[in-house]
């Protein structure tokens, strides 16, 4: 019975995520055309790191962080700007796009990789690697 | 702090633990024996081979006052060497173990010792004077994975235990007879053995490593995920600072005084944490050096080769070729470190878990 109550719970929570990633989405396409992508990057990745269990609030967060991600152009430049805060989430999201296989993302992802790791340190990855609580 | 000491014992290096008189180590060269070394006129001789074990001791402990030596092993024994005359004599402590002893402590008082094992459980041994022999009591179905490391607090009644199951554990061992009551209120407010006072959840993954801080006031542990964790006031409403770092994760800790940590672990190379005045804890430097490579990524010796070989094919298929894999230049240790013992109040001890014995103070 509680099983089948906190799913139901769950169900409506992910509604309301799902709804909440769409207003991010909309937000981040504006600062897009404003030529902001390390802005777009930063409301992108904030609130992902709550534990959405829902397989589709997933998905739908990767979206839009991929779309992001694949705004930047200057790396470097998006280093100087993004704070450490953002590291560990951000490394977790270069790791999902590296396994789609998506040549364009791969390559986006291992160019963004290469320079927060060096920013980051290897305790970066690891804690991506070690956190199977917080799977985004 | 600089390296004092350096000595190549053996290949490998699983625990170690030094004398009262900080004259002799005792360690596992990584099989099923002890060996104790000596140091004679600046030069360590091997003194004693303790054989008893029929697997890798993983875990030895030297108390410092009673003298004796406590030895665990992936052969779910353990043994309480005593020293009569030239030899060290082994009592065997029954643990009741279906899974390998993982590490071992003595208490302050050194009249228990703890075992964290591979069965999910932590067994405390004490001295059972009618029958002249240890017997064992086992804290059961409190820990979800192997039991990595267990602490005594200074009160010799609480003990911390880290687990696999990435949770850091305080229990009450207090045994009747061997213990004394030491609460004012009476009998009844004290905690029974096993009782679990605090429970700790900060880390996703495998814990290892846990210190109390020399007035038992503060506890130190870490996670597999570069993290290092510090917790005040352990009770009801604990206070933990979590410390990320950008290295590779750290094995054990050690408490130098009440505000500085060293941790050790896969970057073979001591780690200083230190708290502030405020009580907020960082990372300072390490103890060794460390003198990066000048060009290509900061990783030193088997990554660089690895990570050039990555980043090379987002640079559209140009090998890299020329990477030269580049070794961290002036690091003491050449493998991983997976223990740190204090050697007295004003040094402190690591292992390196390929080589040698480093002393630093």
């Amino acid at each position: 019975m509680m099983a089948a109550a906190e799913k139901f719970v769950e169900a409506d929570n992910a509604e309301a995520i799902i709804t909440r990633i769409e207003h991010k989405s909309r937000k981040i396409e504006s600062l897009l055309k404003q030529n902001k992508p390390v802005e777009a990057l930063k409301t992108a990745l904030e609130g992902s790191s709550h534990m959405i269990r829902d397989e589709r609030c997933k998905s739908a967060n990767w979206i839009v962080v991929h779309r992001a991600l694949m705004a930047i152009k200057d790396v470097e430049g998006m280093f100087s700007s993004l704070d450490p805060e953002y590291y560990d989430i951000l490394m977790k999201y270069l790791y999902r796009g590296l396994s789609t296989g998506d040549r364009p993302t791969c390559d986006q992802c291992l160019r963004i990789h290469e320079k927060l790791t060096e920013r980051a340190g290897l305790g970066c990855i690891l804690r991506s690697l070690a956190d199977t609580v917080n799977a985004i | 702090m600089a390296a004092v000491a350096v000595h190549q014992f053996a290949q490998c290096i699983t625990c170690h633990a030094w004398s009262p008189d900080h004259s002799m180590v005792a360690f596992c060269p990584n099989n099923n024996e002890v060996h104790i070394y000596k140091l004679v006129n600046d030069k360590w001789e091997k003194v004693h081979v303790l054989q008893k074990h029929d697997q890798i001791v993983s875990g030895i402990d030297w108390s410092g006052k009673s003298n004796r030596i406590v030895s665990v092993s992936h052969d779910r024994n353990s043994y309480v060497w005593n020293r009569e005359g030239p030899e060290w004599v082994p009592t065997l402590v029954i643990l009741r173990l279906n899974r390998a002893a993982l590490c071992v402590r003595w208490s302050p008082k050194e009249n228990k010792f703890a075992v964290g094992s591979g069965a999910k459980t932590v067994c405390v041994c004490y001295y059972e004077q009618e029958n002249n022999w240890w017997v064992s009591k086992v804290i059961r179905k409190k820990h979800d994975s192997s039991v990595t490391s267990v602490a005594w607090h200074p009160n010799n009644i609480l003990l911390a235990t880290t687990s696999t199951d990435g949770k850091c554990r305080v229990f009450s061992t207090f045994i009747k007879g061997v213990d004394t009551r030491e609460s004012k209120t009476g009998s009844s407010s004290d905690p029974k053995f096993g009782e679990q006072i605090v429970q700790l959840d900060l880390s996703s993954s495998w814990a290892f490593g846990v210190k109390w801080s020399p007035s038992g006031n503060t506890l130190a542990y870490v996670g597999h995920n570069s993290m290092i964790y510090f917790v005040d006031d352990i009770g009801p409403s604990p206070l933990a600072q979590n410390v990320a770092f950008r290295n590779l994760p750290l094995r054990d800790v050690l408490f130098v005084s009440e505000k500085m940590v060293i941790g050790v672990g896969f970057d073979c190379n001591p780690m200083v944490f230190a708290a502030d005045k405020s009580g907020l804890w960082s990372f300072i430097r390490f103890l060794g050096e460390r003198k990066e490579s000048l060009s290509g990524p900061k990783s030193g010796s088997q990554f660089s080769e690895a990570f050039g070989k990555l980043y090379a094919q987002a640079k559209h298929g140009l090998s890299n070729d020329t990477v030269e894999p580049s070794k961290i230049q002036g690091a003491v240790h050449d493998n991983c470190i997976n223990c740190i013992a204090l050697l007295n109040k004003k040094g402190s001890q690591t292992k390196r878990f390929s080589t040698s014995v480093f002393l630093f103070r």
